[in-house]
């Protein structure tokens, strides 16, 4: 079975599992919950061959998991515990959302992406939008890397050890080149004929499957659980 | 209406904020499956004109316009640009800039989605583009990892998926090598065979002359003068040269530069006693897994290297040229000797003093294609300071002064023309004291008049002692500057001669 999931599928991960990082995990069981809904992302991953990020997250997450559970209790004292404390419950807390953020903005391209929100009659001005920031990402990264190394010939990637330069150094080429490739990005977009009137069509045929709906079940009583835990028990 | 497919009626035009006319009563007929060439320097009003047909004047770009614009039958005034989609499609410059997914088949289904086809409509003319501009190889593959010959490659089958009988193709070969300037010759061919009415606004005129049925030059916001496409093939040198044009005709003289296969024969290198040394550049993309310690290269890794230069001495103060194919290891041969790649282990000794690892950084400095990225700082004389360890104001007045910056010392790099923002890039390197100074394709996308400066500049900059070491697919560039020629393939060097050169009266004459 290949496991291509349908977008909308994915953007209910995304909402159920920034749901449940907002809440505790108080019990074994709910703990239990937690994982399992952190390990599902983390499958999809391989199942689409992102080998290296899923094992990256599954160590980080799973080490910080294991120092949490065993060096870690209330009487941790010195810098070093207080830094382990709050660096591994951070990650054991937030992890999990980054982890589907990450697999779907990996995994969705940004066809399927508008025809799903269409789908949903989400307006073309908000699909749009999201559709463009999903585009700049890999951009923004191109132009950062290319700063950078022209930060390190100039000897100045520590920005003379003052913080602000080095927010400021790496700032304004970023700015001025993102925006003038949004600029030219935009008007060859419209050229050829985005935001006219006519309904978009798509090449993308959506059919949420079984493998959707299974998902889609699991993760609905992850959110049952932890929601009944909560504010029912 | 005249049977004309477009009809530019006496426009005058101003872009918003500009103090200066950019087109200035503009009229302009093209028939339907004419293939015409703009022509002119930067800032002539080639871009506009393609703006105006394609509507982004006056519905993109804001500004003051009179005048009428009619394309095919349409009053562009009129005319929303989504309702253009399908009449004209453009190809702009940049490859980087213009697409819209990040996958390629998302790309070329795109204009068709926008216009609402049928997606078994969209589906067939995929195929039917993908079939005649032989992309099978490109098909599911990130845009992001493409070559810039293959994005354009992709941006010309998008546009012409959504089927528009009128083409405009803004200065497309600007990011391109030898090849895939080849290649996209060979598309615009096809559409002008299929009948398309095709606009071509261009620096470099050779690889078009064969293909133009009219030639419009024009010079300052109107048209200068026009030409059909037998006078344009048989203008000489001199000729193009007095109207700052690029050469129409380059074949036989370039043809020796860009002849890889000849070189590959000849292996010929030439040997220096005195020079800069680089020795033991071994460095590759695919990293080894390890452990502990990273495996430094060596020549003993063989085919996995992505760059294998066991020795090569650069002549001091020449102006070099490094070419070869796209791809095949000219950026990364600048990467490694600057020491951007940590990885690259290689020495360099200048006088008998050796550098190596981060020492390296420093000794040379590269100025990158796009410059904007090198620019840090909020004046033109603070970018200068930042390089240098003690802040000397008179020196930094000095290297300004001789690079024809000075009276700019207190203005936003940001706020200069490529040209100069290019100049503010040497001028840090030469404070930070570098021997070496890498360009990047310093002269992609730029006119006759400012290549011939970027010529200037280069050979200036290697009369003062700086060695100069410049990657370039710019057959003219090379010929008005560069005193040697490195062809690198698949990293190796495989032959480093002198340079063919003008006479020394006629090269004086054109700087």
């Amino acid at each position: 079975m290949t496991a291509r999931l349908d977008p909308r599928t994915k953007l209910y991960m995304i909402l159920v599992v920034s749901a449940v990082v907002m809440m505790s995990a108080t019990t074994p069981f709910l703990w239990a919950v937690r994982i399992l809904m952190t390990i599902v992302p983390i499958v999809l991953l391989i199942t689409e061959k992102h080998y290296a990020s899923a094992f990256r997250f599954l160590i980080l997450y799973a080490s910080a998991l294991v120092i949490n559970f065993t060096c870690l209790s209330e009487q941790s004292e010195g810098f070093l515990m207080a830094f382990l404390v709050g660096y591994c419950s951070i990650i054991v807390q937030f992890m999990p959302a980054m982890i589907t953020a990450w697999y779907v903005v990996r995994t969705t391209k940004i066809d399927e992406f508008v025809s799903a929100m269409q789908k949903m009659h989400v307006p073309d001005g908000i699909t749009i939008s999201l559709a463009v920031v999903m585009r700049f990402f890999p951009t923004i990264k191109e132009e950062y890397l290319a700063i950078r190394d022209a930060m390190k010939m100039r000897g100045i990637v520590l920005g003379e050890g003052n913080i602000a330069k080095m927010v400021e150094f790496r700032m304004i080429p970023l700015l001025f080149s993102c925006v003038n490739i949004g600029d030219e990005l935009s008007a060859a977009a419209i050229t050829r004929g985005l935001g006219g009137k006519v309904k978009r069509t798509s090449v993308e045929i959506l059919k949420l499957g079984i493998q959707d709906y299974l998902l889609i079940a699991l993760f609905t009583s992850v959110l049952l659980i932890f929601v009944v835990f909560k504010y029912f028990l | 209406m005249t049977g004309s497919i477009i009809d530019i009626r006496n426009v005058t035009h101003k872009y918003k904020g500009s103090g200066q006319d950019t087109l200035d009563n503009v009229s302009l007929e093209i028939k339907e499956g004419e293939t015409v060439l703009l022509c002119g320097a930067s800032g002539s009003g080639k871009t506009s004109v393609i703006r105006l047909i394609n509507g982004l004047i006056p519905h993109y770009y804001q500004g003051d316009l009179t005048g009428e614009v009619y394309v095919d039958g349409k009053d562009i005034s009129q005319t929303e640009l989504y309702e253009l989609a399908g009449v004209v499609g453009t190809v702009f410059q940049n490859p980087r800039s213009q697409f819209f997914s990040i996958d390629t088949d998302g790309e070329i289904v795109f204009g068709p989605e926008n216009i609402g086809l049928d997606p078994k409509e969209i589906t067939a003319r995929k195929d039917g583009i993908i079939e005649q501009m032989d992309l099978k190889d490109l098909m599911g593959r990130s845009l992001f990892e493409l070559s810039g010959g293959e994005k354009q490659r992709i941006a010309c089958a998008s546009v012409a998926a959504l089927l528009p009988k009128i083409m405009l193709l803004d200065e497309p070969s600007s990011n391109l090598d030898w090849e895939s300037i080849g290649t996209l010759r060979d598309i615009i061919s096809e559409w002008k065979k299929q009948g398309k009415t095709i606009i071509i606004s261009e620096h470099r005129l050779w690889y078009v002359k064969d293909l133009v049925d009219r030639v419009i030059y024009m010079e300052d916001g109107h048209i200068g003068c026009e030409w059909s496409g037998d006078e344009f093939r048989s203008l000489d040198d001199n000729d193009t040269r007095s109207l700052k044009l690029r050469p129409v005709n380059i074949q036989g003289r370039y043809e020796e530069t860009f002849d890889f296969s000849a070189k590959e024969k000849e292996n010929h290198r030439e040997e220096f006693t005195d020079g800069i040394v680089l020795k033991d550049f071994y460095f590759s993309y695919d990293k080894k897994p390890y452990l502990l310690f990273k495996k430094k290269y060596s020549e003993a890794d063989g085919e996995d290297l992505s760059l294998c230069i066991p020795e090569l001495v650069l002549p001091k103060g020449k102006v070099i040229s490094v070419i070869g194919c796209n791809g095949t290891g000219k950026t990364t041969f600048l990467r490694c000797i600057c020491g951007l790649e940590k990885d690259c282990t290689g020495t360099i000794s200048i006088d008998g003093k050796e550098y190596r690892g981060r020492r390296r950084i420093g000794l040379s400095y590269l100025v990158m294609q796009d410059v904007n990225h090198q620019l840090f700082t909020d004046s033109v004389a603070s970018e200068v300071l930042l390089s240098m360890k003690d802040k000397d104001d008179a020196r930094c007045c000095e290297i300004l002064d001789s690079l024809g910056l000075l009276k700019y010392k207190d203005t936003h790099p940001m706020a200069l023309s490529g040209g100069q923002k290019q100049r503010v890039a040497i001028a840090s390197a030469i404070a930070a004291g570098a021997e070496i100074l890498l360009f990047d394709e310093p002269t992609s996308g730029l006119d006759y008049s400012h290549m011939e400066k970027v010529g200037e500049l280069l050979h200036d900059l290697a009369s003062s002692g700086k060695t100069v070491l410049v990657s370039t697919h710019d057959p003219e560039l090379i010929e008005c500057c560069c005193d040697y020629e490195l062809y690198i393939k698949n990293g190796r060097v495989i032959s480093f001669t002198g340079s063919l050169k003008k006479p020394e009266s006629i090269r004086r004459n054109a700087i």
